[in-house]
């Protein structure tokens, strides 16, 4: 057996869960306490195995399974874990949050079943989208993600569900089917250029030959897949399904949305731009990811400021956030990419905590309208207490996790000559930053609203915000080292390690990172660590 | 008549084909045009495969026919006959608008197809070219009809343009793939099929005007 198989039990943990649940409404009255049986058990297994399979992927090597079509790398990795730490925080988050549906008769029990048989649906997509070696595959399952999603968008089946479902499944059906003309333009090319079709389809292989494909072709191709993967990561100006679909799902599949889907394009966008860059080289790539970062995170933060619709805000932050990893990776070397894909994750954590409590706000307050939610902290105080911690942390600052990438986005900037667009870049964060203490001292502080019942929402609405809350912390404070090993191993991927960055310090305040290049697992790849000063690289 | 030109002429009636689905008055009527441009693609991929020499083509054109001459477009028929009676949505722009439209994307996809030096598109440029104006007049339906089951055929007019991009410059990649993309493609149909008539029977209209209430 190879280490991989932990992978091969994932995916039959989502489909077997997903089918079970769609045959729950068969057991009637039970169908509920079956359903979140068979939902409970299933992320507490997934997460198992991904803790796993990600440990077995920790010595830098590739897992293969499936004669290599699906593989899982210290990138695939990163992702994998990610989209499963969320999709058991808001899969917890998800019982107590349906069941108040349920209560307040906004669901029925069959439609409790349909929801947690996408879950589990959806899940399986993401893990097969950031899991497939097949570069067609990766496109198959990234559409297959739109199809399995769009029922949790348009849940409540509402008007406006129904007409954030449709924007959806249009927009993003339409932009990934370009991101196909890119894979086929590069499959094909790898083809006239590998004796064999099995190899030519498959990325570990294509990016070995990198080097010897048409350059003209692959540059045509990679802006086929920006424009197709980057819909479906929400930059602009593509991402214009992102508010109406976060707002109007379920709030646990807005947090999925955005923690997970939009991070799993990212992933093909980032692998595919391996490849672009081992063709045509950096600056291409770069410069388009330059482009499309700094007018997303443009776009977004005066939107964020002028929203009084706390999900939609939420929504454009991610549209903002998704700039800034497309900012870092525009950015590249060493720091650049380690600071993208820490704030991959980061951002991904603080977004399940605050979807999550936007869902506290709306069984609270019944309304997402920041002009009636006022005084949280007085209503629901530990509610009001982790939004608070949450928004804290998505404004940047410090001890959350969102800091340290954000600051080492800045730095890396600075560093790499891009002063005027890193200003840009901080004015326009000094406006999202504002936008978040608006949203602090108009709607978690202050006065309580006189007919609101005080008093929190149960443990299972809180405690899975608790422990996001704690994940974003340990972030901020301490990058946890198997974290930072698969962040510096996945930079190499990448990037392999930029001579003329290697040493680089970043001294704060309160804290050193440091850039350094060490050897590691054989001669392709090397590794580049973020380390703490008090830490030694490993060897 | 050489074999590539063979394949180029055929894939030219995907066009005419595309047209007439555009511009079908009833939902019905444009499934049925669907169906017969899907058998256009199934003859270029059949006149393909001979041609190149290429026998897995043969097994493309096969799962062509089962999904996209027959499946897709009876699954748009059984679903979708029910709106026949629906007032008819003109598009933003009308027939000559829409063969304007085409003449000017097919130009600027015979142009866009030039600097493309992949040894399997050589002698089949004008096909290619087609196939990827055909994708962008599908792109050109979703964005000029007002009637949202119009954006379905769109979607499907696109994916037809993909598919003929896949047969000609990846044809050699595994079976799995070209099913994994057909199953998709009939998936995306269903979905967006059933979240329209959802549509319909919720705000009664078809309109796209509609869907306009989230905003900002």
């Amino acid at each position: 057996m190879t280490d991989a198989w932990p992978l091969g039990g994932l995916l039959l943990t989502f489909l077997i869960a997903s089918a079970t649940a769609f045959a729950t409404p068969l057991l009637q009255e039970r169908t509920q306490r079956a359903v979140e049986t068979i939902h409970i058990v299933a992320i507490a297994v997934a997460l198992l195995l991904a803790i796993m399979l990600i440990s077995n992927a920790l010595n830098g090597e590739r897992l293969f399974l499936m004669g290599g079509l699906l593989f899982v790398d210290a990138l695939g990795g990163i992702f994998l874990g990610l989209i499963v730490v969320v999709g058991f925080l808001t899969g917890l988050y998800s019982i107590g949050y349906l069941r108040h549906n349920l209560d307040k008769r906004e669901i029925s029990a069959a439609r409790l079943s349909t929801y947690y048989a996408f879950f589990h649906l959806f899940l399986f997509t993401m893990t097969l989208a950031v899991t497939a070696n097949n570069l067609v595959l990766m496109w198959v399952a990234i559409e297959a993600t739109t199809l399995a999603s769009v029922f949790l968008v348009g849940f409540y089946g509402r008007r406006t569900s129904l007409e954030a479902a449709w924007k959806y499944v249009v927009i993003c059906t339409v932009g990934v089917a370009f991101g196909l003309y890119g894979t086929v333009l590069i499959f094909s090319n790898a083809n006239a250029l590998l004796a064999n079709a099995e190899d030519a389809i498959l990325w570990t292989e294509v990016v070995k030959h990198a080097g010897s494909l048409d350059p003209a072709t692959i540059q045509l191709a990679f802006v086929f897949v920006l424009i197709g993967f980057g819909t479906k990561a929400g930059v602009f100006p593509m991402h214009t399904w992102m508010p109406d679909a976060y707002s109007e799902a379920p709030s646990p599949a807005s947090a999925l949305l955005t923690a997970g889907l939009a991070n799993c394009a990212l992933l093909i966008v980032i692998r595919l731009a391996v490849i672009a860059t081992g063709t045509i080289g950096p600056a291409f790539p770069q410069t388009l990811f330059l482009l499309f970062g700094i007018l997303s995170i443009g776009v977004a933060a005066p939107l964020i400021f002028v929203q009084r619709d706390l999900k939609r805000m939420l929504a454009y932050s991610s549209v903002e956030n998704m700039g800034l990893i497309f900012l870092a990776l525009g950015i590249g070397g060493p720091l650049g990419i380690s600071a993208a894909l820490l704030h991959a994750i980061n951002h991904g954590l603080v977004k399940t905590l605050l979807f999550c409590g936007s869902g506290n706000v709306l069984m609270k307050y019944g309304t997402r309208n920041l002009d009636a939610v006022k005084g949280i902290l007085r209503v629901a105080p530990v509610s009001g207490f982790l939004l608070m911690a949450g928004a804290l942390a998505l404004s940047g600052a410090p001890p959350f996790n969102m800091f340290i990438s954000e600051f080492m986005t800045v730095v890396a900037g600075v560093k790499a000559g891009y002063v005027w667009l890193t200003l840009v870049c901080l004015l326009l964060l000094t406006v999202v930053f504002a936008s978040f203490v608006r949203f602090i001292d108009g709607s978690v502080l202050g006065p309580a609203p006189a007919n609101l019942s005080k008093g929190d929402l149960g443990g299972l609405t809180l405690a899975p915000l608790g422990l996001a809350l704690a994940l974003v912390l340990l972030m901020g404070v301490h990058v946890p080292r198997p974290v930072a090993q698969l962040v510096a191993d996945a930079t190499g991927l990448i990037n392999g390690v930029a001579a003329n960055a290697v040493g680089t310090t970043v001294s704060s305040a309160w804290r050193t990172i440091e850039v350094v290049a060490a050897p590691r697992g054989g001669a392709v790849l090397r590794c580049v660590s973020i380390r703490e000063e008090d830490t030694t690289c490993p060897k | 008549m050489s074999g590539p030109d063979i394949v180029n002429s055929i894939a030219g009636l995907l066009i005419i084909t595309s047209i007439l689905v555009v511009d079908a008055r009833h939902p019905t009527r444009a499934a049925l045009f669907y169906s017969l441009q899907s058998l256009v693609l199934v003859s270029v991929l059949l006149a393909l495969a001979t041609v190149s020499h290429a026998p897995q083509l043969y097994l493309w054109a096969a799962t062509a026919f089962g999904t996209k001459v027959v499946l897709t477009p009876a699954i748009l028929y059984r679903a979708l006959r029910r709106f026949d009676q629906s007032q008819s949505l003109p598009g933003i722009i009308g027939t000559p608008g829409s063969i304007l439209l085409a003449a000017v994307i097919v130009t600027v996809a015979v142009f866009a197809v030039m600097p493309i030096r992949l040894p399997q598109a050589q002698a089949f440029k004008p096909a290619l070219a087609i196939s990827v104006a055909h994708f962008f007049l599908g792109l050109g339906c979703i964005i000029t009809q007002r009637n949202i089951l119009k954006q379905i055929f769109g979607y499907c007019l696109m994916e037809n343009g993909s598919h003929l991009t896949l047969a000609l410059l990846a044809n050699q990649a595994p079976e799995v793939v070209e099913i994994g993309i057909a199953t998709d493609a009939i998936f995306a149909v269903v979905v967006m099929t059933f979240i329209a008539t959802r549509i319909e029977s919720v705000l009664h209209s078809l309109d796209n005007r509609q869907l306009t209430t989230l905003r900002g």
